[in-house]
């Protein structure tokens, strides 16, 4: 068997995967003409993917059901807005600083439910209130008021443009890097202990594995890319509130998460995009007059999935990847 | 520092030991279905909101007092908690724990989602009750309402306490609780045992919203507050029959009581997650899985 | 004087009213396959589970290497080189045969490919056929799971190997065919072995020494011809197949 090659640590076939995409990525506000609202909404799933993609390090890789993704994207996201609004301080501190606040928040949550033996469904259900709860706290100290942050035309020290195209292409590099992170992962010795883990935890602990030390690993690598993604998401929004804390994005993260097959990075970029596409139709048609439409169908989708198809799209991606040979990594 | 009037702690604490019982009747059927089938259902407290409404639209149309509709919700609520046993539960037995749980998620979903599809956010309140006058014991005011709930609570859960120690599907569901190979290899139908348990459970939210609709209102976001409740009674109380979730349910009451006098009701959740936190990092009891 | 590995001393384990490990001692000795036997619920399974960390013992103590190794935690235990291999087969069911073996290897190895490189070596040396190593833990028969099992200990480079039940459910040409193994295991890697059984032909074989346990404790020990004709042993298993 040859050496696999690789890139950057991750497979060859990977590494110009993620360019390839990128570079496609890359045409789409051309193709929309630079129509402000089309590149808003490309914006938007972009982010989108990105989450997902990142949320799979502990749902799929790690295999715990993470309902807080929106919860640490809004860490980022607040931390760094309001650095930037009341003390002017650069998102490029800002954002690290976020960081910093997420992963206390996401190693508090996890610390005491990764003990070995306590099942996973309490860090679900932990991560399930943790937006809300976060939420109350933001909004008993700063009250319903909205901060808006300062306007430039065009600085990449603020990160604050008057177009979105610049947003756009930040997120598809941060979208490349979650993809490489995944693969990273996945080719390391965390994801092999984290594929053991998923498997068996007793027999995982029987080999050394300290299974709460690598389960945490994995969450403290994907609060800290969520958190990025809120950091760049507060400034194209420009606006900082208890509303930053979405309660259903961290539940539908997790569906698309799934529906996507848990462990497919690719599954989950595709199902995000598809869903969140299905999702903004859904918003601007029968959203209106039904609030709550859309997420009523993400149940529906869950359920679905989980009760016929727990292997998501990545059955199908699979299923491709065996008529083409060549596809196959 | 925070000053507190003395009676309006006591008040609040009266108030937090009644409520706290009926918190223990809504977390039992959780603990119910996570004692003998090893499953949280996350959608446990929107069957209670959903029992909250269909106890709301029975009353107002039949023109009867809430309590009084437990005779058509809770038969109904059996029903359809076996009819999601059946459809959903059973067909993910055999997958991986996370998608075990996530089908739950996805029922909550679709309930919560539904109540604001259909009722909108405002909160519907039956307007009448035979319970809507306050009982003065000496000092301490209580609301009729909220001592009978406390009171029924009390007497569903000795009730369930009785079935599942003397009765024939108490002791197959405490079996089946125990030991699942050992109950299958004892004649126990265990997948009957399931589908009766996850019924009860569930026919337990309607009691449980039934008394609620006397002194509360029903609105689409209930599910977040009785869920949060339920899973820390069943953290706290563990395995421990009857018994712990009584005494976990009273424990969070007044701690919600003192929290509500201290901070302010708003802070409800906060404290009630508090708890959960501190449960989860100091008593974790209850969260051990069987092995 | 051969060096002693592993001493049990007077160890004690209770479920509830039960106890299923009653003051039991004995020690192992460098290099070599010691057979421990009993009859059913003499406490062997629970004693290997002291020895790994999986169970507490109540009173007593155990020492590795003159370490003192009581309760510590599995993951630790194995660090220092103990490993061990399962009752029922625990396979990686979503993993293949290769990525399976190299979780054992990583333990030593933390760079992933070297890791792998070790662990073709090891299944290479326990005999699973190339071919086999990209199918799926759903893919294999008994005999493979269990060499691969032993691969996966194996790969974490442990001086001691406790095998809890391994024969079981083997045909007799299997059984050769591990027992093959077991001793290239001690002959060539030099490892030492405790080998929890019941199927008297496998461990008797095999075995350098022999430890019986009856009811929680040590009713005999020696070599295979000796415990053999030991009425205490025979008495114990009375009943049971003759050997």
């Amino acid at each position: 068997m040859a050496k696999p090659n690789k890139i950057l640590g991750i497979p060859r076939r990977n590494f110009y995967g993620i360019i390839v995409f990128a570079l496609i990525l890359s045409t789409i506000p051309v193709l929309l003409r630079f129509n402000t609202y089309y590149v808003y909404l490309a914006t938007d799933i972009i982010l989108i993917a990105s989450l997902v993609a990142a949320w799979n390090i502990i749902g799929g890789y790690a295999g715990q059901l993470d309902l807080a993704a929106s919860a640490y994207m809004a860490l980022g996201a607040v931390v760094t807005g309001n650095l930037l609004a009341l003390y002017g301080i650069t998102p490029w501190i800002g954002i690290p600083i976020g960081v910093l606040i997420a992963l206390s928040v996401a190693v508090a949550v996890g610390y005491p439910t990764f003990r070995f033996g306590i099942k996973e469904v309490w860090y679900a259900l932990l991560t399930s209130a943790l937006v809300v709860i976060l939420s109350r706290i933001y909004w008993l100290i700063y009250g319903s008021a909205e901060t808006y942050l300062p306007t430039y035309q065009w600085s990449w020290f603020y990160l604050r443009f008057s177009r979105y195209e610049p947003f756009y292409y930040m997120l598809v590099v941060m979208l490349a890097i979650v993809l490489w992170t995944n693969y990273r992962i996945r080719h390391s010795k965390l994801g092999y202990y984290l594929n053991a883990i998923r498997e068996d935890e007793l027999a995982a602990e029987a080999l050394g594995i300290d299974v709460r030390k690598y389960k945490l690993y994995a969450l403290m690598i994907y609060a800290t890319l969520a958190s990025i993604i809120g950091g760049i998401y507060v400034c194209i929004t420009g606006v900082v509130g208890y509303r930053n804390f979405d309660p259903w994005l961290g539940i539908t993260t997790a569906v698309m998460g799934i529906v996507g097959g848990l462990g497919s990075v690719e599954g989950a970029v595709m199902s995000a995009m598809i869903l969140r596409t299905l999702e903004d139709y859904l918003r601007g048609t029968i959203g209106a007059q039904y609030p709550g439409s859309h997420l009523l169908v993400y149940g529906i989708i869950l359920i679905l999935v989980g009760v016929l198809k727990p292997e998501g799209l990545a059955s199908l991606i699979d299923y491709v990847k065996k008529k083409i040979p060549w596809l196959r990594s | 520092m925070i000053s507190v009037d003395p009676m309006l702690l006591v008040q609040n604490i009266v108030n937090g030991v009644f409520m706290g019982l009926i918190y223990s009747l809504v977390a039992l059927g959780l603990a119910l279905i996570f004692g003998v089938m090893d499953i949280i259902n996350f959608a446990h407290g929107d069957f209670v909101m959903i029992g909250a409404y269909l106890t709301f639209l029975l009353a107002t149309s039949l023109m009867v007092d809430p309590t009084l509709t437990v005779f058509l919700t809770m038969p109904l609520f059996f029903i359809i908690g076996i009819a999601v046993y059946k459809g959903i539960i059973e067909r993910v037995l055999g997958a991986e724990p996370l998608i075990q749980i996530a089908v739950t998620v996805g029922l909550l979903m679709v309930l919560r989602n539904l109540a604001l599809m259909i009722f909108k956010a405002e909160p519907r309140g039956v307007p009448f009750t035979v319970f809507g006058f306050p009982i003065n014991i000496g000092p301490i005011t209580i609301a009729a309402s909220r001592l009978v709930a406390g009171i029924v609570s009390l007497v569903a859960l000795f009730l369930v306490h009785i079935l599942l120690t003397k009765t024939k599907w108490g002791i197959a569901m405490r079996a089946t609780a125990d030991d699942r190979e050992v109950a299958e290899l004892m004649g126990i139908n265990v997948k009957k045992v399931y589908a009766v348990t996850f019924g009860l459970g569930i026919s337990l939210t309607a009691l449980a919203a039934a008394l609620i609709m006397t002194f509360s209102r029903a609105d689409p976001y209930l599910g977040l507050l009785y869920g949060l409740l339920s899973w820390v009674i069943v953290a706290m109380g563990g395995l421990g029959g009857v018994i712990g979730v009584l005494a976990s349910g009273l424990i969070i009451g007044v701690i919600e009581a003192i929290g509500i006098s201290i901070v302010s009701a708003g802070a409800r959740e906060l404290f009630i997650y508090l708890t959960f936190f501190l449960i989860l990092w100091f008593r974790p009891r209850g969260l051990f899985g069987r092995r | 004087m051969p060096k002693t590995i592993l001493k049990v001393v007077d160890v004690v384990k209770r479920f509830g009213g039960i106890i299923a490990v009653n003051h039991m001692s004995m020690e192992v000795y460098e290099n070599e396959i010691l057979g421990l036997i009993g009859p059913n619920g003499a406490g062997k399974t629970t004693l290997f589970n002291c020895i790994t960390g999986v169970y507490r013992p109540e009173e007593g103590e155990i020492y590795f290497m003159e370490e003192k190794i009581t309760g510590l935690p599995p993951h630790v235990i194995i660090q220092k080189g103990i490993a061990r291999t399962w009752q029922k087969v625990r396979p990686f069911k979503k993993l293949t045969v290769l990525d399976t073996v190299s979780v054992g290897a990583l333990l030593r190895t933390p760079d992933v490919d070297k890791a792998r490189e070790k662990a073709m070596n090891i299944l290479e040396f326990v005999g699973i056929e190339k071919e086999k190593w990209n199918r799926l833990g759903t893919e294999i028969t008994l005999i493979e799971h269990k060499l691969i099992d032993l691969a996966r200990a194996l790969a974490t480079e442990p001086k001691l190997l406790l095998l809890d039940e391994v024969a079981a459910g083997l045909r007799p040409h299997e059984m050769d065919r591990l027992a093959k193994v077991l001793l290239k295991i001690r002959d060539e890697k030099k490892i030492t072995m405790i080998v929890v059984e019941h199927v008297m032909r496998f461990v008797m074989g095999l075995s350098d020494r022999i430890v019986v346990m009856h009811q929680g404790r040590k009713i005999a020990e020696g070599l295979p011809q000796q415990v053999a004709s030991n009425p205490k042993v025979i008495e114990a298993y009375l009943g049971t197949k003759p050997l």
